[in-house]
């Protein structure tokens, strides 16, 4: 009876899908407006879903006999913040895709495409989150990556379909080497377990008995597809290329919701992690990883010249601190690391849709095309000003709090290290200081542009998202609170 | 039921012949004859997972046969001729870091070691030392996959290396713990469409033809770092 949930997750995407197929040329149904209100219902109607499932079922809730799907907090949070930033990336797609086919950048006949298979993302992430199963949960992922890199090639330039090449071959590619690590831990449960499992419920109950070194290799398998998906180094390659060639909108769902889903994979693999014998390896593997992904895009940083490449690279120091964060596994940090990933998807939505204003504006990405930004384009200045002061973790901001307590937490495990990061975490905001000096300094060389005319469906989205990050900042509302200590003591940290 | 020796006897040929094919295809510049080379390579494996189902009865391995042989030995290699017809390349001639001969001694060397790995922490997971074998041979041949990746210079090539690196997968799997069938099919599904689109983009930058480039230009203003 409860599967009727799953249906109603999956139904709108796919039904929109075939009626596009099948439809053929129809005027009616290739109209972007169109499209795209179905889109903002559809991501609205799955936000009320989830919502309500929340608020109403007993968690956890398992679908299917084999209990394939389940929702449990952590599905639950994860699914909540894709949701979200999807329903005001839709909202911001009306004005920003309208824009884009006047301009010629899509053509007409692309529309479906793109509007398809941006509804087929978001029933598939979410699937991924619900996804039970370890072989359900790389097959969603692998979908993931096969949708995004639809959605990047859409503006049909040369650079694109590089890009969305480069992505899908370090992914799957990555995502290969993940797959024999669900093999050998399918073999692995098959020790405790007659039949074998891959569940996630599973495997934490039989953690204790799973055989050390065996699972360690298992973990690292798996840890580089799903690093590789978030784009940790040495796999980051992909990242700031796809990031910086997709359109904003797209964009935004990558940095915000698509990187959410490796890390997501890690945190359920730690959990499983610390209860085996080899979790002081795992530790120290983690945290030497997320360090390393913090240490290469600070050093990039500096010289960079690309808005979005910009943010892109802040994109990777982020996971790698949420990476470091994971390995310290104590439940404090855990904690913060979950409401970090809330606080870098709000910021980097908003860093992205305030980069796509600029580029309609300037149609260019480099710093040094824009002039005269604060009387252009207000919004969008302050926007990215306000962005970037949050993900450098000024206070009063989300991430502030978390930056904070996950370097509390390095601190109490080696002190060395926190002086490392703390170096590089300085680099970084050094940088992002820099580079917005730069940006808002160019000379005016009297050039008269024309000012673009933001339309209010990309004003909306920027300002929810700023005024959602000033309020998480300074206020922490106890659902979210309970919510998280709940996913903590789920995972049994 | 065969007898196990001849069993062993008939497995290490079949290896010994997926090593060749993999070899091949790293050092095989034609393009059909790569297609031709991976289809037979599939076609191999659809004979270890038979020979597997002959000797253990398990109805999975019959479906993995039947599904491997329809749609990595016929519809796959059919599917890349077809759009090998609208590219106007026929060999990839370039190699980027490795040369041929290096790759394969390379590929040697990686055989021993995931050899040694695996005879050292993994060995307790197999059933004999045959599936011990499978699975480094699986393992080895997502290595080779990879470098075919890494040193060929054109997408449709780097589709074979991703291929075969899904072959290696499929090998290890087979000898190390067969998932659920349905999951397989899964997988097949998602490997379909990512090559439908690999090839389908590829095609746009392997192609030198003109008509496609003066498209791809018209919007100049993306080309930017």
């Amino acid at each position: 009876m409860t599967d009727i949930a799953l249906l109603a997750f999956s139904v709108p995407g796919i039904l929109l899908v075939l009626i596009l197929v099948f439809s053929g040329r129809n005027r009616f149904l290739g109209n972007d407006l169109v499209l795209n209100t179905f889109s903002i219902i559809h991501s609205f109607f799955l936000l009320g879903l989830t919502i309500a499932i929340l608020v109403s079922a007993e968690l956890p809730v398992y679908y299917m006999n084999g209990r394939y799907f389940a929702i449990d907090r952590l599905a639950g949070y994860e699914i909540l913040i894709a949701t979200v930033i999807f329903s005001l990336a839709t909202i911001y797609a009306r004005g920003y895709v309208r824009n884009l086919l006047d301009k010629g950048e899509i053509e007409s006949n692309n529309t479906r495409l793109f509007y398809g298979a941006f509804n087929l993302l978001l029933p598939i992430i979410m699937f991924s989150f619900l996804a039970n199963n370890i072989a359900l949960f790389w097959i969603f992922l692998e979908l993931s990556t096969l949708f995004s890199a639809l959605l990047i090639v859409i503006l049909k330039a040369k650079e694109n379909i590089i890009a969305s090449l480069k992505y899908i071959f370090i992914a799957s590619t990555a995502m290969l080497f993940s797959f024999i690590g669900i093999i050998i831990l399918f073999a692995l449960s098959r020790d405790v377990i007659t039949e074998g499992s891959l569940n996630w419920d599973a495997l934490l109950e039989i953690a204790p008995s799973l055989s050390g070194t065996a699972f360690g290799v298992a973990f690292i398998m798996l840890f580089i597809g799903f690093g590789a998906k978030s784009g940790l180094v040495p796999f980051h390659t992909w990242l700031p290329t796809a990031h910086s060639r997709a359109p904003s909108v797209v964009s935004a769902i990558l940095s915000g919701v698509i990187l959410n889903i490796g890390i997501y994979g890690i945190i359920r693999l730690n959990a499983i992690a610390i209860q085996t014998t080899i979790a002081d390896n795992l530790k120290i593997f983690l945290i030497v990883a997320g360090i390393i992904s913090i240490l290469v895009p600070a050093f990039c940083l500096i010289t960079r010249t690309n808005t979005k490449k910009f943010i892109a690279f802040s994109s990777i120091e982020h996971m790698g601190l949420l990476v470091l964060g994971i390995g310290l596994s104590s439940p404090l940090v855990i904690f913060w690391v979950l409401f970090h990933k809330l606080g870098h998807s709000l910021s980097k939505a908003l860093l992205f849709f305030c980069a796509g204003i600029f580029h309609r504006q300037y149609e260019s990405n480099k710093y040094f095309q824009v002039k005269n930004a604060f009387k252009l384009q207000p919004l969008a200045s302050w926007g990215l000003i306000l962005g970037s002061i949050s993900v450098i973790g000024t206070p009063l901001f989300p991430i502030f709090l978390s930056k904070l307590n996950i370097l509390t937490g390095l601190a109490d495990y080696s002190m060395p290290l926190l002086f490392i990061v703390l170096f590089l975490l300085f680099l970084v905001a050094a940088s992002f200081g820099y580079y917005m000096v730069r940006i808002f300094s160019q000379k005016d060389d009297m050039v008269q542009l024309k000012p673009y005319q933001t339309p209010q469906s990309m004003r909306w989205p920027i300002i929810i998202t700023a005024i959602a990050l000033l309020i998480l900042g300074v206020y922490l509302p106890d659902g979210l609170v309970t919510m998280l200590n709940g996913i903590v003591t789920d995972l049994g940290y | 039921m065969i007898d196990t020796i001849i069993l062993n006897d008939i497995m290490q040929a079949l290896f010994v012949f997926i090593l060749g094919t993999a070899a091949l295809i790293i050092t095989q510049r034609s393009l059909v004859s790569l297609f031709n080379i991976y289809a037979i390579q599939s076609l191999i494996m659809a004979i270890m997972a038979i020979v597997l189902f002959i000797e253990y009865g398990t109805l999975n391995l019959m479906f993995i046969a039947l599904l491997t042989l329809a749609v990595k030995t016929l519809f796959i290699p059919f599917f890349l001729h077809r759009a090998l017809l609208r590219i106007p390349i026929k060999r990839d001639l370039q190699f980027n870091f490795l040369s041929p001969s290096s790759s394969i001694v390379i590929s040697a060397v990686l055989i021993f070691i995931v050899y040694f790995f695996f005879t050292s922490f993994a060995g307790t997971l197999f059933e004999d030392r045959l599936f011990l074998l499978g699975g480094v041979i699986g393992v080895s041949l997502v290595f080779m996959g990879m470098m075919v990746i890494f040193s060929r210079k054109r997408v449709i090539t780097k589709i074979i290396g991703y291929l075969t690196m899904e072959n290696g997968v499929l090998l290890f799997s087979l000898f190390m713990a067969e998932m659920p069938f349905i999951i397989e099919v899964l997988i097949v599904v998602d490997l379909l469409m990512i090559i439908v689109l690999s090839a389908v983009l590829a095609f746009g930058i392997d192609s030198s033809l003109e008509e496609f480039h003066k498209k791809l230009n018209r919007f100049g203003i993306w080309i930017e770092d």
